[in-house]
Parts: structure tokens; sequence; C-alpha cells
């Protein structure tokens, strides 16, 4: 079942406490918001859910097994699309699964069926150069979807596009979302964003950083991809924002 | 789901579709662009000439004597009627030239590798590669003929001695300049050291590499032909034989016009390095 827990996690950055203790979960299946201010360790949260930073104390389980400090389980995608600019769109996303062990070509054979998906049916050969940003950015989940299907780490994905291409995102990953059901933590610092996709948000405090505020969203994801008008909506924008002292 | 990536796409189409110009106005555009390219090409040419016919009206006029500064025709002539001794010439500078050439961008990668890799050998080798760089080659070029003779050798050395620096600073650089996400992201997907330098680091690295390439490219003539003006067998010593001899004899014209063959020698392993660069890092005049 991939269901990520994080348990008590302490993390001490450059002899500055940075995470206090942390615990967090998200069950199979969910959208966890992770929200918090620029600089409170949310990335290092996720260095360390991937397995690439240790804890100092604490644990990471992932499908019930300990997995704190070993890479391999999940990777993680980042505010920067990270593709090789080396490398057409196809050998770009089928990178997690050549790093796997994969022959080149039954790897770019796996990866051109879920090109359509994500939105990049007809543009394999095509250099990261010559895409749109929202396309480089749909790529790169590509590549993180290849690597673990089942559990994606989100880490600021929409952060560098402009906003119109950031809402049609949201409408697409919504769609994906709904089609591969995989468990989801999405790193953001914009409060409507988490309440849009989120069915639950964390509030990270300032450094050290512990967990403010955790609370259930039950009208993310509306259908029609329009404002949200549920009543609870300003009640929970206004605690969160409240929890992130703003 | 329709607005995903599908309406993203036709609505860019449908933008440029308005923007296009009238084919009055497009005809205007291309005239501008035509005009623009032909000035690129002229003014420079103009420019040259102009300063060409005021060189040979001078030595005309003062009547400079040929031994001591011959005019541009003069020199034409001399280049044109030695033509097939310069090729010859050229040939044993250009073989040294691309021989010292290989073995410097195959050094550079060499120690590129290991100092990128190994902190410890970045260390320990970095003052040397710069120290490299001040050796000053015309003191060093004769202790190369003292110990290898008057052969091909020396020559080859002191070219390496010139390319290698450029080369290796720029592969370093470039392999430094790597962006760290890049590396934690393939670590995330547990690609080993090897797959990271192979896939990520080198590609990255390319188009700095190549800048070095192409400053080594225009300096490996000036190494090969300072080796030889230090000494060579007889015969066929390459462009600096040819052109000490000719000083020697106060053949000017012939010293002007090896120094034209080195010229175009240089530019044309300049303008090879950049088709080269083109053809290995088409991606790169993308972004």
């Amino acid at each position: 079942m991939p269901e990520i827990v994080v348990e008590g996690v302490k993390k001490t950055l450059g002899g500055l406490l940075t995470l206090g203790d942390i615990n967090i979960k998200a069950k199979d299946g969910a959208f966890a918001g992770i929200l918090g201010p620029s600089g409170c360790g949310k990335s290092t949260l996720f260095n360390i859910i991937s397995g690439l930073m240790q804890p100092d104390a604490g644990h990471v389980f992932i499908d019930g097994r300990d997995v704190t400090g070993r890479t391999g389980r999940v990777s993680y995608m980042r505010q920067k699309d990270l593709l090789l600019p080396s490398l057409n769109v196809l050998d770009n996303v089928s990178i997690p699964l050549v790093l796997k062990g994969w022959p080149k070509k039954k790897a770019r054979a796996e990866a051109e069926k879920h090109l359509g998906r994500f939105g990049l049916a007809g543009f394999q050969g095509y250099y990261p150069g010559q895409l749109s940003g929202g396309m480089r950015q749909r790529a790169a989940m590509l590549r993180t979807y290849l690597f673990s299907s089942d559990i994606l780490l989100l880490d600021e994905p929409f952060a560098s596009l402009d906003a119109i291409t950031k809402r049609q995102m949201h409408a697409w990953l919504i769609d994906v979302f709904y089609q591969i059901r995989p468990t989801v933590m999405f790193i953001t610092h914009d409060v409507d964003e988490a309440l849009y996709l989120c069915d639950k948000v964390y509030v990270l405090s300032e450094c050290p950083t512990v967990v403010n505020l955790e609370i259930d969203v039950p009208f993310c994801r509306p259908q029609h991809g329009r404002t949200i008008v549920d009543p609870e909506y300003s009640a929970i924008r206004d605690a969160i924002m409240e929890a992130l002292a703003i | 789901m329709t607005r995903g990536d599908g309406s993203f796409v036709s609505s860019c189409v449908k933008q440029d579709d308005t923007k296009e110009p009238s084919p009055c106005v497009l005809v205007v555009l291309l005239m501008k662009d035509k005009i623009n390219n032909i000035a690129n090409v002229v003014v420079p040419l103009a420019f040259v000439s102009f300063l060409l016919v005021i060189w040979e009206y001078t030595v005309r006029w003062r009547s400079i004597p040929d031994w001591i500064l011959p005019g541009p025709l003069q020199i034409a002539r001399t280049f044109a009627e030695n033509a097939p001794m310069l090729t010859k010439h050229a040939q044993t500078t250009l073989t040294e030239c691309l021989a010292g050439f290989a073995i410097a961008i195959a050094f550079s990668f060499v120690i590129a590798f290991l100092m990128d890799e190994l902190p410890l050998v970045k260390k320990a080798i970095y003052p040397l590669v710069i120290a490299s760089q001040t050796i000053p080659i015309v003191s060093v070029a004769p202790l190369f003929i003292i110990w290898f003779g008057y052969g091909i050798l020396p020559k080859i050395i002191v070219v390496v001695l010139v390319c290698f620096f450029p080369i290796a600073i720029s592969l370093l650089g470039g392999l430094a300049a790597v962006d760290k996400d890049y590396l934690e992201l393939f670590r995330s997907m547990q690609a080993t050291r090897l797959n990271i330098f192979r896939m990520v680091k080198l590609p990255l690295a390319l188009p700095s590499f190549f800048s070095g390439l192409k400053i080594s490219a225009a300096y490996s003539v000036m190494g090969a032909v300072i080796g030889e003006w230090l000494g060579a067998k007889q015969g066929l010593g390459g462009l600096g034989a040819y052109m000490t001899l000719a000083q020697r004899s106060f053949q000017v014209d012939r010293v002007f016009a090896a120094i034209l063959a080195v010229t175009v020698c240089s530019a044309a392993l300049f303008a090879l390095v950049c088709l080269i660069e083109k053809i290995t890092i088409p991606w790169n005049r993308l972004s």
C-alpha cells in the first residue's frame, strides 16, 4: 500500500535546527499538501523522504517499511524541470526506466505509452528548449511518475509558471490524479493552490519547523474548476492564514 | 478535461495566426533582413579593403623597399607563386596541430574527470594545471628540441602545452557549474556515479568545453609555429620553419605569405571546431 508516514523527523542543518519534530502522513490515494513559509525546510523534508538525506532522529515509512536514509523508493519533482537539454522529451522521461536497468528500446516504448496522458503526445522528438514551461513541467512529472507510479512527491511544481498556465496545470493534474490514483505529497506556499488540490493540508511553522496545523479539506478538487464557493472555504482559509501568521 | 494540454497548444497557435503581418509588411521585413545580412558581410570587407588600399598606396608613395615592407599586392603574388610549397608546409604544421590538439583533449578529459570525481586529486593537481599555463612557451620549447630532437615530437608537445589549459579549465568549469539539483535528482533515482557523469555532467558541460576548444583551436597553430621556429629538420619543417628561413634571407613578402597561411590554418581549425560543435550539441542553440 503506497502510504507515506513521517514519524518524529528532526534535522539540524549547518548548526540550525531546521526540522523540529515533524509528523506527517499521506494515506493511500491521498493528496496531502504541505504549506509553509519559504526557507522552512520543506525541501529538506522531501530530501529525507526520498532518502537523499539522513534525519538526525525519526523515521520514514513507505508501504509500512522503514526506508529512512535509503533512496530508490520515491523520487521527487522540483520547481525546476531539470530536464536534460541534450535529450529529447522521450529520452528524458525514460531516464528512470533506463536507470532501473531496462533496455533503452523497451524503456522508450513504455514511456511512449504515457505521453498522451501527460499532454506530450506528438512532442517526443522535441528538445526541452523547444517546449513551453507547462509542457516541461508535465514532462518532469511524467519522469517522476515513471520512477514510482504510485507515489508522487511534488515540490512546488508549478511555482515558476505564470498564473494562467498554473491554473491549466491544476485542472490537468486533477484529471491525471483521478486516472492513476497515486498518493501525492505536494509542497506549496500558495494557500489557494493547496485548498484547490489537496484533501489534507499540513501547515508548517518557521524554523525550527513543526506542524502548526493539520486540516482536512472537504471541498477540494471541484469538478467545475471555478472559484470555490463552499461556505467552509473562508473558515478553513482563515485558519490556515492564522497558522501561517499572516 | 479539455482545459488540459490541447487547448493550451492550440491557443498558442491561434495567437500566432492573428499576429501574422500582411504580405506587404512581410516583404519589407524580408528585405530589411536581407539588407542586414548583406551589410554584415559588406561592411567588414569594405573596411579591410580600405586598409589594404592605404597600405598599398603608402608602400608605393614612400617607395618602401620590398625587404622592409612589401605591399599587399606583392604579398598576394608571392602567396600565389609559393602556394604549392606553402600547402606542403601547412600540411606538416596542421599534422602537428591536430596531433597535439587530440592529445590535449584526451588529456583534459582524463584530468577533468579525475579532478571532478576526486576532490583530493583536484586539490593536488589544480596548481599544476595553472602552472602549465604560466610557463613561457618560448623559453621551454628549445629544451624540448634538446630533449626530443628536431622531429615532429617537440612541436606536438608545445601544441599540447598551449591547448591543454583552455580545454581543461573550460571542461572543469563546465562540470563544476552543473546544477546540484540535477545531481540530487539523479541520485534519488539511484543513478551510479558513472551514469551521473555520462548522462548529466558531461552533456551539460559540453557547451563550456567547446568554448575552451575554440580558443585552443585558434592557439594551436601558433603553438606549432613557435615549435617550428626554433628548429626543424631539413625539408618540410612546417610554416614556422619556412617563415624563419624567409626572414633570414630578408624575403619579407614570403614571411607575410606564411603569416597569411598561418591565419588561414587557424581560421580553418576554428571553423572545424564550430562545425563539430553544431553537430555534437545541436540542442545548445535551442534554448
